[in-house]
């Protein structure tokens, strides 16, 4: 028995199957499973060697194939008395490949179509702007419609104002953390031996930005080891110590290295 | 009243300049006239233009008209003008476009099934080129993507509507019979397998 496989590329492992039987001649109704799982099986070991990338799908129909053959070769117990019963065990395969064989075909049809339609040109559509003298007129919204667009547009104006009001103040005010710094140490440089409160650090009008920078400016004191911070219990206050090297004015020398993370 | 005969011409006017698919519905508007009525009048042009075997003709893509040239002229367009390159379906892509007209709505697993083997990015290339798309869920578990095909596949294919597909029974027996070894048919159903199968699948 010889045989070589040319066609290097199946859709699947149904059409690989499909096109072993139809090429050995069978019947899909009644395949010979031992000769074709062998058929199978070296095709595989083809394309590995070929080192083409097979679907692990491939193999899965091969364990199904061995699985059917193995079952072929037991023998068939038939109960006494109805002898009608006895499931071929390839009916579930060849429904499968039926089923298969039956799209495969409606895809040879579109193909057949695709071809002829390919030769059929169509005409993008015109820019029409031209004969369109109003663009207006194209909006036939009704008058609800139009007062709800209406009042959106009012309502997102209105957000994007007082957007624009706080973030032009802010930046009038914009304040560092090498001033905030300053303004902490400062404080600290006042009272000596004062634990503070987090909160102390912050200034009278406290808004976000304000907590933000104090925060982020004891982050940078810390690294640089001029104060000492502890939280008692998660989400608590904060408390803050002045260190020696704050309050002599020296910094150490390896805190002098590092670059300032913020500016 | 307008008449027929100029409300056909006029017809006539607009698909040309509407280039696109131009709905029966949107036609009979301008007319103040009822969808099914210009759709009539509509079939009525295509048909002249079919019996005067005119170079331009008339496509229906699900209820909506364009002008399209006679296949059989391609020849001459070509000779004319490099048309733009013809991007062929994957047999893949055609397998599964395949399942998805005849079996819409239908999930991934249920194509997966019939081909037994994954399509996840077939289906992905379909979607992109808006053959197919998401028609909703289907009711099962996890409650998976149904799909189905578009009016692209229709124009792609060439047909006006989905009940246009042949019945998928016809086509078995169309290649029984081609296996018969008839020597005409098969050509007329030969199909070019061009020498690289992967094309274009993305």
């Amino acid at each position: 028995m010889s045989y070589k496989v040319k066609i290097n590329i199946f859709e699947g492992p149904f059409d690989l199957l499909v096109y072993l039987i139809e090429n050995a001649k069978m019947s899909i109704y009644d395949i010979s499973v031992s000769e074709i799982t062998t058929q199978y099986l070296h095709y595989i070991e083809e394309m590995k060697k070929t080192d083409v990338l097979m679907a692990s799908e491939f193999m899965v129909l091969a364990a199904t194939l061995i699985d059917i053959k193995s079952k072929m070769l037991l023998p068939r117990m038939v109960p006494d008395g109805d002898s009608g019963d006895y499931e071929d065990p390839r009916t579930a395969l060849v429904q499968k490949l039926l089923e298969y064989k039956k799209f495969k075909g409606a895809s040879e049809m579109l193909t057949a179509r695709e071809e002829e339609t390919l030769r059929v040109f169509e005409k993008p559509k015109e820019d029409l702007s031209p004969f369109v003298s109003e663009p207006d007129e194209l909006l036939k919204l009704d008058i609800n419609q139009f007062i709800r667009a209406f009042n959106d547009f009012i309502v997102k104006k209105r957000k994007v104002d007082e957007i624009r009001r706080n973030y032009e103040r802010d930046e009038h005010h914009r304040i560092t953390t090498e001033t905030r710094i300053e303004l902490i140490t400062e404080m600290m440089s006042r009272e000596n031996d004062k634990t503070f409160s987090f909160y102390e650090l912050i200034p009278d009008r406290a808004s976000r930005y304000d907590t933000a920078l104090s925060f982020v400016s004891i982050l940078e004191m810390m690294k640089q080891r001029k104060i000492e911070a502890r939280q008692k219990s998660l989400y608590g206050d904060i408390t803050v110590r002045a260190t020696q090297y704050l309050l002599t004015g020296l910094t150490e020398p390896e805190a002098q290295q590092e670059e300032p993370v913020y500016d | 009243m307008t008449s027929k005969k100029s409300i056909k011409s006029a017809f006539e006017s607009m698909m040309f300049i509407w280039g696109e698919p131009l709905s029966a519905k949107l036609a009979g508007e301008v007319f103040n006239i009822d969808a099914k009525e210009a759709y009539e009048y509509l079939k009525e042009l295509q048909q002249e233009y079919d019996q005067e075997g005119r170079g331009i003709r008339i496509r229906e893509v699900n209820k909506s008209f364009q002008y399209v040239t006679e296949g059989s002229n391609s020849e001459y367009i070509e000779r004319l003008c490099t048309p733009m390159k013809h991007r062929r379906l994957t047999q893949s892509a055609l397998e599964v476009l395949a399942i998805v007209a005849y079996k819409q709505p239908v999930t991934r697993g249920e194509i997966e099934a019939i081909r037994g083997i994954k399509c996840d990015r077939v289906l992905e290339g379909l979607q992109k080129r808006e053959l197919i798309e998401e028609v909703g869920r289907s009711t099962g578990i996890g409650r998976p993507i149904l799909y189905g095909t578009t009016d692209a596949f229709l124009k792609y294919f060439g047909f006006s509507t989905l009940r246009e597909l042949p019945e998928i029974e016809d086509i078995e027996a169309a290649i029984e019979y081609d296996e018969a070894k008839d020597p005409l048919d098969l050509q007329q159903i030969a199909l070019e397998f061009p020498g690289d199968f992967q094309s274009s699948d993305e």
